[in-house]
């Protein structure tokens, strides 16, 4: 009994959906026969498929509302005439009910008794009584965000006694709720922190040392405001927060997957991501924001100057699969991405929890069904004039010759046979042999390719135009194409247009529910954005969910203070900057992240939702990686283009929003650090922490590089002493000075590095390997060993100097590469190479040594033990290949074994080849970890790197 | 820095300590419960989402490896005998033609011959000879079928439970729900030698689940563990550098802390350091077959899949959730021709290491609560691949087309019933008739091996409650022991 209250209770929001709640006047008898007889055979017999969320074809008997509904198909129930009720057909196993087919049931178990059917008909007669208090269920016509929005007054100042510290409205709303708890905000955080939190939220980029000081030590009382202006106007504004929305808008520069050498690149994608981050840089109001980026088309007709049309991309840039889920696609992101509405969930049927009949889904796909993107996308820029353009023109011509060289004759013969559509090349086009198209496909495939690696073709927008032909849509039942039900009109969401909206009349519609959506009656548009826009300054939205303010979301924790938020947007203008400048200025968003009561706090709001103190923040994957390049000084500002690929050598200096986004094969790091997934709109990024975040921090070749290059711009020759490099270190990497504790603990950092470096005599290459040259001495029983300095990239080998035969220390033709080397012409000056243990262990070595020559006398390898001496010798006398090994050779942490092979006393034909391998705790093959100038890290090179890895470089207060 | 600042003691046991145990598989929870602090505990439990959690029920499985035999092997050549195509060898079929990608014609006999094996007498082909000295511990199922015949949509089906949206894969999904039992490796390892196999990194996305549940992709074409994990190795910061240096980040993290109080993402990035720190030994240990005895390594056999299928045994001993070994890139069960030779062929590839596989996993006890589970994304038709122009025309066929109809898939430990044939083809092996077996169904029974109800695993996600197996799918409790 009580699990069908609850489910009943979760479910039961037909009542308003098909608007038959008709609580009729049941006799208590009646009533008492629902209860004793036919809830219990209900609750027995049909509710394991029929109730909840995931009932079966939908058909819910879990309310009056439900069995009246019926299926998603069909009623199954008729009150008062069980001759037009499938449901009691199906439980007597009629499989038919005049032309319809009825499926029999219960499918599990045994058939019902006569006695249940006759039960169930009578209920069926009696005109289907159930007690009234329960199919009375929340009116989501009531649900806060579907009523609009109120402009609010803020809360009366007697509330306010002693807290308020300003006149922001956001802080009277915040300590009024702060108040009722007992509770008030912390205290304003100190400058530092400020310009800091700042600059990371609104530029996505750390202040410098400089700058931090300068707004330290700026008395001006406005210092604060100036300098949330500053940054507002600040180009890099709208790349931080362009990347905001691009979350929204899923935006990829890929399709997705393609097979058959069909290009996946959108090409143009760019053009979208550009115009985002200009429009935010403008401040276009964002109704127009919005309309450009749903109906650009019907907004720049008249016009001479194309380049919004580039805002379409938003509809345009998602995952391509069937024409159907390219529509759902465009109107989840459109309707998500705007009002917060889950629309796409009425596909199937009418939206389980929200007021959206599938009636409106099809409605408005009909409206992205008669957008169609043009053959050719419009020309927004002009090409380069330049040699190199005039180059690829040719080139591009020889491509699409290829193409049609291929293509027309076969046209040309189909047109003689099919002469009515002979002028239509598309249609004929359709008509090509399979294996034809296939053929086809590649060939344009390579022409697309090419376009898109040359980077050269002007700008082009990824538009939606209305079809020329309108065709009506219906409702598709199921969501299947196969299954079409009832003809729609196509009107904007009953939810917010009302019973009967007035159907579109221009073209698709599309300028008309890009107008629905920004109307300022609209309830849902501007608490959206409002709130995303809290969400990015506090890292939590008032509304935790933000992209769904349906039944299924969170309500507001500040239902009052949203609105007034929504409401001072509007009638900013539509101004995001504003709506920035009134949050930022508020003793709220200016408060510490610590509350000095927090220990007493944090017992009754844990998640902080009351906001008593400013929520600590992580970098993201972007600001995390372009703050590194910027602590290295090496940040590249130029601004729009081409996407450039992130993770690729040589590592580009742009800023990760013109990241190369790959939907099919997203770089794993990007999951890896929580990045916005590009198949679908991403309301909020989730948050994790993983160790694979940290080894990148540790191990990746970037971080590595950055930390490399912090060092070289600190410019050691000029420096006085090392404390004069660790203080600079501190100021590029955390924007501060090193207390006097921390530079102490620095100088000590550097000593023990250095002390560990010096015993490894080794600042060349790989862990565990080094290249040298040398000779075994006898009598000492030791391998003078001297590191090979000189790597030629080219022939991947370590050699004595730069140019070979090495004239200049005179060793000739010495080198060592992956498979082998040469010794040179004197026995003291063999190749060398030396592995050095990690730690104490037990260890094999064992290879094989070939020469290729009959002449000479041939080579030596020797194995020396840094503390045993000589444990292995082998001579290669002629043409041949022989096998080594040392086995059962204790190794103690630091001791190295040598391999030495030297010329003995001729220097004919000593070239050789090898493959050996040291095999230990774990395996080293010497092949395996053969490597260029992989130079080991310097102290301070380590030292810059543990700063960028701290929790104070990654987080934001 | 005193060894004091580095080696801070927690409840009686060092922070390192306590680390070295939660590798060898305590899990964090027991970590955190040990730590007793509730910063840590909140962050190792809300933070990581791997950390060890409870499925619904008791499980059988406790991990998986799927080994995917990517292009779709014939179930007539394999696991499906049917004396009946002899008969009817180089004749038209009777009953209704069935569509599948391409054109087929006749009739073909299986080239390969079949024999019953072990106690059950299961019939395996000559194909699987070492696969077949298991047959006790097999589970096949002969009535598989999926929806539709192209390598794309059941790739993905298969994988993710949804032919065209982009959802998380099943390794996803399972680590989502139980977590890891070994933080220093990731808990969803996909190998695949050579390259990706078609549909590429979407076999083993997590969709819109957390990245942490996405699977790594290890080309174990590759031996170099550098080039198998991305930043697990640091060559150029040797190890006793890079510890002091890691003493000094944490070091700063700790007072950087110490204003900060009661901030568990704050403590959660602190230990994920340690937990990368340790992960590089692991990991290279873990992808290190070379430490195997040698009359192992050469059980498994020299080549690539015996390589493979020892390092899945070596994940999987190590507590890795979900290891699934794909034959190659590309679509290499994808036998249109010749398919006494080009099955004959990646048959020979890797018959002798997954015979090894099972066997050993089975000596040391793992089979147990592990799940292997072999197949394709569909299987093959009994008929003959006719000669399309321009795809195949050259070649002389005698190969089979895609079919969704009926195929064969078996599993093996993890709790399924041993040396036990689950429903039936047709005569032919065409079409799965007796107790069908949809992939959803599959799917669904995996997961309650798993210890989970499928249609309770959900992530709510654009609006939606989703679930692996969309919704549909049932248990096939017959399959369970």
């Amino acid at each position: 009994m009580r699990a069908w209250v609850l489910s009943s209770l979760m479910c039961g929001v037909w009542a308003w959906a098909t608007g038959t709640n008709l609580a009729a006047d049941f006799s208590k008898q009646q009533l008492e026969f629902f209860e004793h007889t036919i809830r219990p055979l209900l609750v027995e017999r049909c509710y394991e498929c029929h109730t909840g969320h995931g009932a079966k074809s939908g058909l819910k008997l879990d309310s009056r509302a439900g069995v009246l509904r019926g299926t998603d198909y069909r009623k199954v129930v008729v009150p008062g005439q069980p001759e037009k009720s499938a449901l009691l057909f199906a439980v007597k196993h009629v499989a038919k009910m005049g032309a319809a087919k009825v499926e029999s049931m219960p499918r599990k178990g045994d058939r019902l008794s006569a006695q249940a059917v006759a039960d169930l008909t009578q209920w069926v007669k009696m005109g289907v009584p159930w007690p009234e208090e329960e199919s009375s269920e929340e009116d989501p016509s009531l649900h806060w965000a579907f009523q609009p929005v109120v402009r609010r007054s803020l809360p009366s100042l007697p509330l306010l006694k002693g807290a308020s510290r300003g006149e922001n409205g956001i802080d009277a709303f915040v300590e009024a709720r702060l108040q009722q708890a007992g509770m008030s905000l912390a205290g304003e955080a100190d400058r530092r922190t400020l310009i800091r939190r700042l600059s990371m939220d609104l530029i996505g980029l750390p202040p410098t040392f400089e700058q931090v000081q300068a707004f330290v030590e700026d008395e001006s009382p406005r210092a604060y405001q100036d300098l949330v202006d500053r940054l507002l106007q600040s180009p890099q504004y709208g790349e931080r927060w362009g990347r905001h929305w691009l979350d929204v808008a899923r935006y990829s520069d890929t399709k997705g997957y393609r097979g058959g050498g069909v290009e996946r690149r959108f090409i143009y994608s760019y053009t979208y991501r550009d115009w985002v981050i200009r429009a935010l840089n403008e401040d276009l109001p964002y109704d127009q924001f919005l309309l450009y980026q749903l109906a650009a088309d019907y907004l720049t007709k008249e016009s001479q100057d194309k380049k919004d049309l580039a805002a379409m991309g938003f509809l345009t840039l998602g995952r391509r699969s069937t024409a159907d889920d390219d529509i759902d696609d465009r109107l989840d992101v459109t309707f998500r991405g705007t009002m917060a509405l889950t629309v796409s969930c009425a596909r199937c049927h009418d939206h389980k929890f929200d007021p959206i009949p599938t009636e409106d889904y099809y409605s408005l796909a009909n409206v992205f069904f008669n957008s169609e993107e043009p053959r050719e996308a419009p020309v927004i820029g002009a090409p380069e004039d330049s040699a190199a353009y005039r180059e690829y023109l040719v080139k591009l011509a020889e491509k699409q010759k290829a193409v049609d060289d291929f293509l027309n004759p076969k046209l040309d013969k189909l047109a003689k046979k099919f002469p009515n559509i002979a002028n239509r090349r598309f249609q004929l086009r359709a008509k090509l042999e399979r294996v034809e198209k296939r053929e086809l496909r590649k060939l344009q495939g390579v022409l697309d390719k090419f376009v898109a690696d040359s980077g050269m073709e002007a700008d082009r927008a990824l538009i939606l135009q209305d079809k020329a032909k309108l065709r009506p849509g219906r409702i598709l039942i199921r969501g299947s194409r196969s299954r079409p039900g009832k003809l729609v009109k196509r009107h904007f969401l009953q939810v917010v247009a009302g019973e009967n909206p007035p159907e579109f009349k221009r073209g698709s519609g599309r300028l008309e529910m890009a107008q629905a959506i920004v109307d300022v009656n609209n309830p849902l548009t501007a608490r959206t954005m409002a709130n995303r826009v809290w969400q990015h300054h506090f890292g939590q939205g008032l509304v935790r969910t933000p992209s769904d303010f349906g039944l299924q979301g969170e309500k507001p924790t500040h239902p009052e203070l949203l609105d007034w938020l929504a409401v001072k947007f509007i009638e900013g203008g539509w101004s995001l900057k504003n709506l920035h400048r009134l949050i930022l200025n508020s003793a709220t968003y200016k408060q510490g992240s610590v509350n000095e009561r927090g220990a007493e706090y944090v017992a009754r709001d844990p998640e902080n939702r009351l906001l008593w103190r400013m929520n600590r923040l992580r970098l993201e994957f972007e600001p995390m990686r372009d703050a590194a390049l910027m602590a290295a000084g090496r940040l590249d500002e130029g601004m729009f283009g081409r996407s450039v690929k992130l993770t690729a050598r040589p590592f580009t200096q742009r800023r990760a929003v013109y990241a190369y986004i790959d939907r099919q094969n997203l770089d794993p790091v990007f999951g890896t650090f929580d990045f916005a997934s590009p198949q679908k709109h991403t309301a909020q990024r989730p948050y994790t922490t993983i160790p694979t975040q940290t080894l990148f921090m540790l191990n990746s070749p970037f971080v590595m590089e950055q930390a490399e290059h912090v060092v070289k711009s600190v410019g050691l020759s000029s420096l006085k002493d090392e404390g004069a490099a660790v203080n600079l270190m501190y100021r590029k990497v955390l924007a501060r000075e090193p207390s006097a504790q921390e530079m102490r603990q620095a100088l000590a950092f550097l000593a023990n590095q250095r002390g560990l470096a010096s015993a490894r005599d080794n600042q060349q290459t790989s862990t565990a390997w080094q290249y040298g040259e040398g000779h075994y001495d006898e009598g000492k029983k030791q391998v003078f060993f001297s590191s090979l300095s000189n790597w030629d990239a080219k022939s991947k080998r370590w050699q004595p100097t730069a140019v070979m035969p090495d004239r200049e220390k005179g060793m000739g033709y010495l080198h060592v590469y992956k498979g082998g080397g040469h010794p040179s012409n004197d026995p003291k000056h063999g190749v060398v190479v030396r592995w050095q243990a990690a730690s104490a262990m037990r260890v094999a070595v064992s290879g094989h040594l070939q020469r290729r020559s009959e002449k000479g006398d041939g080579v030596r390898l020797r194995v020396v033990h840094s503390r045993l001496g000589l444990i292995r010798e082998q001579l290669i006398l002629g043409e041949e290949k022989k096998g080594f090994v040392a086995d059962g050779v204790e190794m103690k942490k630091g001791d190295f074994l040598d391999l030495v092979v030297d010329c003995r006393e001729g220097s004919n034909s000593d070239s050789f080849t090898w493959d050996f391998d040291v095999q230990g705790s774990r395996k080293w093959s010497f092949a395996d970890g053969f490597g260029g100038p992989g130079r080991i890290v310097t102290p301070l090179e380590n030292l810059a790197q543990a700063l960028l890895c701290t929790n104070e470089f990654m987080f934001v207060d | 820095m005193r060894d004091s600042d580095r080696e801070q003691v927690l409840g009686g046991l060092s922070r390192r300590e306590l680390l070295r145990r939660c590798g060898m598989g305590m899990g964090s929870v027991a970590l955190a419960s040990l730590l007793g602090k509730e910063s840590v505990q909140a962050a190792t439990s809300s933070l990581n989402p791997l950390v060890p959690k409870a499925p619904h029920f008791d499980q059988r499985a406790k991990r998986v490896i799927h080994i995917f035999a990517n292009g779709g092997p014939s179930q007539v050549d394999t696991f499906d005998h049917k004396p009946m195509l002899t008969k009817y060898h180089g004749k038209t079929l009777p009953g209704d033609h069935l569509k599948t990608e391409r054109k087929t014609g006749a009739a073909m006999r299986s080239p390969f011959e079949f024999h019953p094996y072990g106690e059950s007498g299961l019939e395996i082909s000559d194909l699987f000879p070492n696969v077949a000295q298991s047959a006790d511990d097999l589970c096949v199922i002969r009535s598989m079928h999926a929806d539709v015949p192209n390598h794309e949509p059941s790739l993905m089906l298969m994988n993710t439970g949804f032919s065209r949206q982009p959802t998380p894969s099943m390794g996803a999904w399972i680590n989502y729900g139980l977590g890891t039992e070994n933080e220093n490796l990731p808990g969803f390892v996909s190998l695949c030698p050579g390259g990706v196999p078609i549909m590429e990194t979407q076999n083993w996305r997590a969709g819109f689940l957390p990245g942490a549940f996405q699977g790594t992709h290890i080309d174990t074409k590759h031996t170099a563990i550098d080039k198998l994990i991305a930043n697990i190795e640091n060559k150029r910061n040797p190890s006793d550098l890079q510890r002091q240096q890691l003493n000094l980040v944490q070091s700063l993290n700790r007072k950087f802390s110490e204003s900060r109080p009661r901030d568990s993402k704050l403590e959660a990035r602190i230990q994920s350091y340690e937990l990368a720190y340790r992960m590089q030994m692991e990991a290279s240990d873990a992808f290190d077959v070379s430490k195997e005895p040698a009359h192992i390594r050469e059980a498994y056999g020299e080549g690539l899949q015996g390589r493979q299928m020892l390092i899945a045994r070596r994940l999987v001993e190590r507590g890795v959730r979900f290891v699934q070994v794909w034959h190659g890139a590309g679509q290499p069960w994808d036998s249109h021709n010749k398919i006494k030779q080009e099955h004959g062929r990646l048959a020979g590839e890797c018959d002798q290491a997954i015979g090894t596989l099972l066997k050993d996993l089975k000596q040391r006890g793992l089979l147990e609560d592990t799940l292997v589970i072999w197949g394709g994304e569909f299987g093959r038709t009994p008929t003959v691949e006719l000669p399309t122009p321009g795809a195949n025309a050259a070649d002389t066929k005698l190969g089979r087309d895609h079919n969704h109809h009926g195929f064969s898939m078996w599993m093996a430990g993890g709790g399924v019933k041993g040396g036990y044939a689950h429903g039936a083809t047709d005569e032919f092996g065409f079409k799965a008739v007796e107790k069908p077996v949809h992939v959803h169904d599959l799917q669904a029974t995996i997961m309650h091996l798993m210890g989970f109800d499928h249609e309770k695993l959900t992530y709510r996600y654009s609006g939606r409650d989703y679930r692996l197996t969309d919704l549909d799918g049932e248990v096939v409790h017959d399959l369970i022991a």
